[in-house]
């Protein structure tokens, strides 16, 4: 039985009209999620030695959490290793801007932030940072969403966003978990 | 053969389809995005255009704070290829200076008295390499490891190091073996997600792909395991780099500490 030129152009056309329509909706999607969450490619490009990282500077172990600077400015230093984060629950306050600086000494990692658009992958060689307001109080988790090994599935942190009136950084500018 | 007239149209409406979605993309790429989410971030529509073509750099890091902070007293061990290579070949001068090992750590690396030293067979030599390193330069505490450690150079820590980790564990007699727990296998194998314990295989099972200086826990005595737990725990032991093992310790109860030393210390595998 013989298919005629016209019906092979309408089951085609009708074939193209559905993946345009799947190619349309991904990308309303992504326009949506641009326009509405406000998400965006990383724009901050700083190299960092990954071998050396825990001997000297910025990410030793001693330097990690989140301090405030005279200035006022809130940062909170954190690294991704394999399998956990360093520190492990971080402090930070509501409703005023903070900046988040990651760093990784040995594979790929990638966090994100429940309920929020901070979502970074974690590079080594490179800090990853990311400025942001937390408007909600409480304590959100921050999961690695990037495999890493086989402790991936167990590698979370806790971000604690408490109200500035209960933000209240010691002597030194610094503001940890254990503190409170 | 003539061209088929049915095609004509297809071709210019198909040309035009495609070329208006390339304009949209790249108005809305490169200048509606921009201009609505540099509004947010308190940036004029024309530097967010530059900064999204690429010709303005993105958000400059803010300047960082020059940090005192040093690396003590985790460690002052950093990895490298030729480190790695070097640990892989054992050498005379290692077995020379074994000799000064042997009175706790036996003659092959097997300890004298398990309960109190490790043994030293078949440990993979990067982890042996850092913690002679860390009793050198005291970031691992010991009365009688450090004053062995610090007169040893960085070469002499490579051969010692390469020497025990090419002796064959030791033995263990199958008699001694009892069934481990359900529960201990599992943080084991498995970790526990609810307490962020990834699994101990994660990086202490052979290959695993973890942290190198991950040491091998099979073939140690339960209570030499239980006291380092105990040590990492309590935080008096503390050069892990990133508190990679505290941060696992501190969540892990005595009964689990006991269970995990007494499972390592009777197993072949892992």
């Amino acid at each position: 039985m013989a298919i005629g030129e016209e019906a092979i152009v309408r089951s085609e056309l009708r074939w193209a009209a559905v993946s345009i329509g799947v190619v349309s909706l991904i990308m309303l999607a992504l326009i949506y999620a641009g326009i509405v969450h406000h998400i965006n490619p990383p724009s901050n490009i700083e190299p960092i030695d990954p071998k050396t990282l825990h001997l000297s500077g910025e990410f030793t172990e001693a330097n990690l959490g989140t301090r405030v600077s005279a200035e006022g400015q809130v940062t909170s230093r954190i690294v991704a290793t394999q399998f956990t984060f360093q520190p492990r629950c971080i402090v930070l306050p509501a409703n005023q801007r903070v900046t988040l600086r990651f760093a990784t000494p040995d594979v790929i990692h990638g966090i994100l932030v429940t309920g929020t658009n901070v979502n970074t992958m974690i590079v080594p060689g490179y800090v990853s940072q990311v400025h942001t307001v937390f408007t909600r109080t409480g304590e959100l988790l921050m999961p690695c969403h990037e495999y890493c090994g086989l402790g991936h599935s167990e590698m979370f942190a806790t971000l604690r966003v408490v109200p500035a009136s209960e933000f209240k950084p010691d002597a030194q500018g610094r503001v940890s978990c254990d503190a409170r | 053969m003539s061209t088929d007239p049915l095609d004509r149209p297809w071709r210019l409406w198909a040309s035009v389809a495609i070329l208006s979605v390339f304009v949209f993309s790249v108005l809305f790429g490169f200048v509606l995005l921009p201009i609505i989410q540099g509004r947010g971030a308190g940036l004029d529509a024309f530097e967010s255009i530059c900064r999204a073509l690429g010709l303005r750099p993105g958000s400059p890091a803010a300047p960082q704070p020059a940090s005192e902070a040093k690396a003590q007293p985790t460690t002052r061990v950093a990895w490298s290829a030729e480190l790695m290579q070097a640990l892989d070949r054992p050498s005379a001068i290692g077995a020379q200076l074994a000799a000064a090992c042997t009175a706790c750590h036996g003659k092959d690396g097997r300890s004298v008295d398990p309960k109190l030293y490790p043994d030293l067979a078949g440990q993979s030599a990067v982890a042996l390499y850092k913690q002679l390193n860390d009793f050198k330069s005291g970031s691992r505490l010991s009365a009688v490891m450090a004053p062995l450690a610090q007169p040893l150079s960085e070469e002499q820590i490579v051969a010692v190091s390469a020497h025990f980790a090419a002796f064959p564990v030791r033995s263990l007699p199958p008699a001694q073996m009892p069934a481990p727990s359900e529960a201990i296998e599992r943080l084991v194998a498995r970790g526990d997600p609810t307490r962020a314990i990834a699994a101990c295989n994660a990086c202490h099972g052979e290959q695993s792909g973890g942290p190198p200086e991950a040491p091998r826990l099979t073939h140690q005595g339960a209570q030499y395991l239980s006291a380092q737990l105990r040590a990492f725990k309590s935080g008096e032991r503390r050069n892990d780099i990133y508190s990679r093992m505290r941060n696992v310790a501190a969540v892990l109860s005595d009964s689990e500490i006991e269970g995990l030393a007494g499972f390592y210390s009777t197993t072949f595998t892992y």
